[in-house]
């Protein structure tokens, strides 16, 4: 097994040895590791879930990349596959799912092609998810501490007054007294349960953080306090997190990059200003302006009018052109390719076709944004 | 990673024992049932004490069916035997069938009703058609069936296996095998409904195995329920054994409270207006039954930590 007393030195140590983070974890890389390898990889991921005979599309063709102690942020409306866009890294689905195409590269290592036991090393140990609704994800007649110091006793195989150890030192660092440790779920306030999740998703010093929208069901004020804490466990730890969410303020704030999606494919994909101070993608501009903003007089939020497509039948061509203002006929015929542009941001629409410059085009006002009423 | 067996147990302190312990004799009803199975476990440990040896208890020396007197402070039976003898001596026999075959019921049963719920499928199949021929058959005439026919299989009992007559454990053997179905199904529904909870994925994911999920996560979610149900189990068991012991299907050698009822009925006591025959043995049952009810709801309590108040 691994070093022992490194495991067991604490927090402390823990920060100590992020600081430098690839190569200094707690745990060794995987043997076959890719020392100048970007951290996370992903390429044409497809997901497909079989319901009822006929093939859901959840995910089609995902790509994106995530560096060392980078922040990405999913967004999209609900069913457009953020989550399972997250749990198809470590193949975390449900039994009618399967991922069909792409490749999952972890440190240069193949994950998509890994047997389910092979797959399991990398779970949790080196990708991780922080639940969304904390109360279920957490047993309601086990101590909060003895469930923190499951996937360390399990995964990494310390000895269990050391696992349990090393649970009271990760609560303490996500803002949990030690001895509030021995309480059960229901004893602490739904705040702090979300914190003990961030203390499991850290339990083995992975690589990767997946939070799937962990601050729904959490009132503003403790949605700020969790916020604030990933930042500092990502400042202090240098944590590469991936954070999955409808809402884009929470993005805006905690991460470097955004992608947002639409109907299981990547509308838009850039940098955190970029995406936000200029969207180019119409579905982007959409859902931003459905978005309340206190600085600009705009009392009316906008909306989409229509629904995400059914998956099982998506529209041909561009996903969203049944509902795109400025859609075209090229949309409804063509899938549109994605276009990387000088700063750095990636989108799939018809309007900045390759090798164009890539500004932002205002939408017409139809009679799709007019029932939005932004001036 | 394997689940390493018994590492719980060397870690858990023993003062948690104790702190249990006071945490459920701090509850008044906790209090009650320990304090009535305490005086009812000393008296089948150590009956002799009390009320002199067995022998003394079967052997006749007193006039036949006399009230209460000073001599014979709850009177005689038909043949003159000491009532009071009898029913303390009959304590034993009564709680070792009621706690061995309680053991025995809710052992089948939450094995087999926690497995069949998580792990489903064939095996949950399986396992429920037999619970259901089980639960179908009167359990009564199944008992006498089977009582029978291990008695004619292992020769009548008067050998003993671990000090206890065979024909004790058979007894025992068969109250397990007919009652645990209920039990099990009990144990499997909750199963089925724990298993969808979050937290049993969480744990699978962190890479608990099946086993480990069902003894640290499933287990202790349907603690409650065993203990509620051990209870009536308990009630059930004393109540089995009286009737096969009516039947002649029990141990003459060693009374039980089951024997002296039925001894009762059949000389027919009650029309005799011979109360203190069988009272006793009555109120005994009624009493052991009572503490274990309010032992089962002490413990539900005091095992389940969103009953329990803080302090």
């Amino acid at each position: 097994m691994t070093d022992t007393t490194r495991a067991s030195t604490g927090a402390a140590a823990l920060s100590a040895d992020r600081a430098a983070i690839r190569g200094r974890r707690l745990w060794p890389l995987p043997k076959q590791a890719d020392p100048d390898a970007p951290l996370l990889v992903v390429e044409g991921l497809t997901t497909q879930f079989t319901l009822g005979g006929s093939i859901v599309h959840a995910v089609d063709g995902v790509s994106f990349t995530l560096d060392d102690g980078e922040a990405l942020g999913i967004a999209g409306e609900s069913g457009c596959g953020k989550t399972t866009t997250a749990l198809s890294l470590v193949r975390l689905l449900p039994a009618n799912a399967e991922v069909v195409a792409g490749s999952v590269k972890l440190f240069g290592i193949e994950l998509r092609t890994k047997s389910a036991t092979a797959l399991r090393r990398y779970r949790w140990r080196e990708i991780s998810i922080i639940f969304q609704g904390a109360m279920n994800a957490l047993n309601p007649v086990q101590r909060v501490r003895d469930q923190v110091a499951e996937p360390i006793e399990l995964r990494v195989g310390l000895p269990r007054a050391d696992a349990v150890r090393r649970a009271g030192e990760l609560l303490e660092l996500v803002g949990i007294p030690k001895a509030r440790g021995s309480a059960y779920p229901h004893e602490l306030s739904g705040g702090m349960r979300q914190r003990a999740m961030i203390a499991m998703a850290l339990a083995c010093d992975p690589a990767v953080i997946i939070g799937d929208e962990p601050t729904t069901a959490l009132d503003v004020m403790v949605q700020a306090q969790i916020l604030e804490l990933l930042e500092d466990l990502r400042a202090t730890l240098g944590l590469s997190l991936i954070l999955i969410t409808h809402d884009l303020s929470v993005l805006a704030e905690t991460c470097d990059r955004v992608m947002i999606m639409y109907a299981g494919k990547v509308a838009e994909e850039g940098p955190v200003g970029r995406v936000f101070g200029s969207p180019r993608h119409p579905y982007t501009q959409l859902l931003l302006r459905a978005f309340p903003d206190v600085h600009s007089g705009r009392r009316d939020l906008g909306t989409i009018p229509g629904m995400p497509p059914d998956l099982r039948d998506p529209p041909p061509g561009c996903r969203f052109h049944p509902r795109c203002p400025a859609a075209m006929d090229v949309c409804r015929v063509e899938v549109p390719p994605e276009v990387r542009f000088d700063d750095r941001v990636r989108v799939a629409c018809h309007l900045y076709p390759p090798g164009s410059a890539g500004s932002p085009r205002p939408l017409p006002t139809g009679p799709a944004t007019a029932a939005g009423g932004s001036p | 990673m394997p689940v390493r067996a018994g590492q719980p147990a060397v870690v858990r302190p023993k003062r948690g024992t104790i702190a249990f312990f006071r945490k459920l004799v701090a509850r008044r009803d906790g209090l009650v049932g320990v304090a009535i199975l305490s005086v009812f476990t000393v008296l089948a440990i150590a009956p002799a004490l009390f009320v002199g040896p067995l022998e003394t208890a079967i052997t006749a020396t007193g006039p036949r069916l006399a009230p209460p007197s000073l001599e014979y402070p709850l009177g005689t039976d038909e043949l003159g035997r000491s009532i009071l003898n009898l029913t303390v001596h009959a304590t034993r026999i009564s709680m070792v069938i009621g706690l061995l075959a309680t053991l025995v019921t809710v052992l089948i049963g939450a094995v087999l009703g926690i497995t069949s719920g998580y792990v489903g499928g064939r095996f949950d199949a399986i396992t429920m058609r037999i619970a259901d021929f089980f639960l179908v058959i009167p359990t009564f005439v199944l008992a006498i069936i089977l009582t029978a026919i291990i008695r004619d299989v292992l020769g009548t009992g008067s050998r003993e296996v671990l000090g206890i007559r065979l024909s004790l454990i058979v007894i025992v053997f068969v109250i397990g095998i007919t009652s645990w179905s209920a039990t099990a199904r009990i144990i499997r529904s909750q199963t089925l409904s724990l298993r969808e909870l979050a937290f049993v994925d969480r744990s699978r994911v962190v890479g608990g195995s099946s086993r480990h999920i069902m003894r640290s996560h499933i287990l202790p979610n349907v603690t409650n329920l065993i203990v509620a149900n051990s209870v009536l189990v308990f009630a059930g068991a004393i109540l089995t054994e009286t009737t096969l012991a009516f039947v002649g299907l029990g141990d003459p050698f060693q009374p039980s409270w089951g024997q002296i009822l039925d001894a009762a009925r059949t000389v027919g006591a009650p029309g005799l207006g011979a109360w203190w025959y069988f009272v006793p043995a009555g109120t005994c049952i009624v009493l052991v039954v009572f503490a274990f009810t309010l032992l089962g709801g002490a413990l539900d309590d005091v095992l389940n930590p969103k009953l329990r108040t803080r302090r």
